[in-house]
């Protein structure tokens, strides 16, 4: 009986600092989450005139074919997967991969990884990778989305592929992150166009070559976007996935408390009758 | 003096979002410069010194990349890198141009490279001159 105490109590300790461990890494992922999120909202303007601009430009002008306007028949896809450099977080990476396994069933594609996660899961998978340049997610900053954006626009323009399109997790809320994809290339205008006469704008060179050089800066700023959204994700899922594993844990040293005062009181019973019949037993 | 709206916006968040005079900036076309009642108006930028008048003082800025648009009097500038001359490290930028330029004469370097220390060395040509002489 007083091996079985002992050993509950070692359960107790480690489960004791498994919480410890689970409670602090939750305060961490919360403290950051709220960084991340208004780096979300700093980048949303910036993102946004350039996606309004070029609409402007694509939906004014129906004579010109710019060379990311054209859509080409798709032969082959590239994606870019947003994921997490880290596991214990929840089903924030598996989610992602499912969804990306469902999306490129059955098609021609290759990867622009981006998180050591998603290297890790696409090179097991046996998946063509563009470039391994921005393995780490942390590292990724506004310079290295623009050096991606090059690369995917001048092998966009090669033909290595006709369609790219940014796999990420969309920060809904605190509880809920969504997978989803977003295609970027060829640039698809919103179909309706403003009613009325619409203003003459002066674009300078041209339209066309205004619109070019503003793709590229599109591409980096959606993947940026995408990759705040991302980061902001993970970390509201590692913050709920911790913030269950500390309640469960709680749960467990209250069982475990449980158990151990039973034994100790079934040690203690057992040893009242040991001497109760040992007095018995010399009288 | 008659001003009008300018608003600077980069990944990192909005620069500025005010009153100007004048605006001076490198499109891809060339250098221009907006004056208040300018008509609609869109550009790409290229790389280079930026300069803002407001309240009669010149402040200057190294732009990189991005666009500028006039919308009804309103100027909204999208810049890649937008930093004010004086929050430029000139150090920083100083060591970077070394850098570039030992990366360009190596001959042994593949096309990727070159292209990655060539732009680099024109982002450090353009803070380089920007920034406040010593």
């Amino acid at each position: 009986m007083a091996g079985s105490m002992k050993d509950i109590k070692l359960r107790i300790k480690s489960v004791q600092s498994t919480m410890q461990i689970t409670k602090a890494m939750e305060l961490v992922a919360s403290s950051k989450l709220r960084r991340a999120k208004e780096r979300v909202e700093h980048s949303r303007p910036y993102f946004e005139t350039l996606y309004q601009t070029l609409c402007e430009i694509a939906a004014s002008n129906t004579e010109f074919q710019s060379r990311y306007l054209k859509k080409r028949p798709v032969q082959r896809s590239c994606y870019v997967v947003i994921a997490g450099d880290r596991g214990l977080a929840g089903g924030y990476n598996t989610n992602l991969f499912k969804m990306m396994a469902a999306e490129t069933q059955g098609k021609d594609y290759c990867v622009l990884p981006i998180g050591k996660k998603a290297v890790e899961y696409f090179e097991r998978a046996g998946v063509p990778i563009v470039s391994k340049a921005f393995a780490v997610a942390a590292d990724c900053s506004v310079s290295s989305c623009f050096a991606l954006s090059c690369l995917l626009t001048e092998q966009y323009l090669a033909g290595e592929f006709d369609e790219i399109k940014v796999g990420f997790t969309q920060f809904v809320s605190m509880l809920t992150q969504t997978a989803m994809v977003l295609p970027v290339l060829p640039f698809k205008a919103p179909a309706q166009k403003p009613a009325g006469f619409r203003d003459l704008i002066l674009y300078e060179p041209n339209s066309e070559e205004v619109f070019d050089a503003i793709v590229p800066e599109y591409l980096a700023g959606m993947v940026y976007g995408a990759m705040c959204e991302s980061v902001a994700s993970e970390l509201g899922a590692r913050r709920t996935a911790m913030d269950s594993a500390t309640k469960n844990a709680g749960d467990m040293i209250d069982s475990l408390n449980l158990y151990y005062n039973r034994a100790r009181q079934a040690a203690i019973t057992q040893e009242i009758t040991e001497i109760v019949a040992g007095a018995g037993a010399g009288s | 003096m008659e001003t009008f709206s300018l608003k600077i916006v980069t990944p990192d968040g909005c620069i500025y979002d005010g009153q100007a005079e004048r605006l001076f900036c490198r499109t891809i076309d060339g250098d221009v410069g907006i004056l208040p009642r300018h008509s609609d108006y869109c550009t790409a930028l290229g790389m280079g010194d930026a300069h803002v008048i407001m309240d009669g003082k010149a402040h200057h800025a190294a732009c990189i990349g991005g666009m500028l648009s006039v919308m009804a009097g309103k100027v909204t500038l999208v810049a890649t890198t937008w930093e004010w001359a004086e929050e430029i490290d000139r150090a920083r930028a100083e060591a970077s141009l070394a850098r570039a330029t030992t990366a360009l004469k190596q001959t042994d370097a593949d096309k990727r490279e070159l292209d990655l220390a060539e732009a680099r060395l024109k982002r450090a040509l353009v803070r380089t001159s920007v920034a406040p002489k010593p």
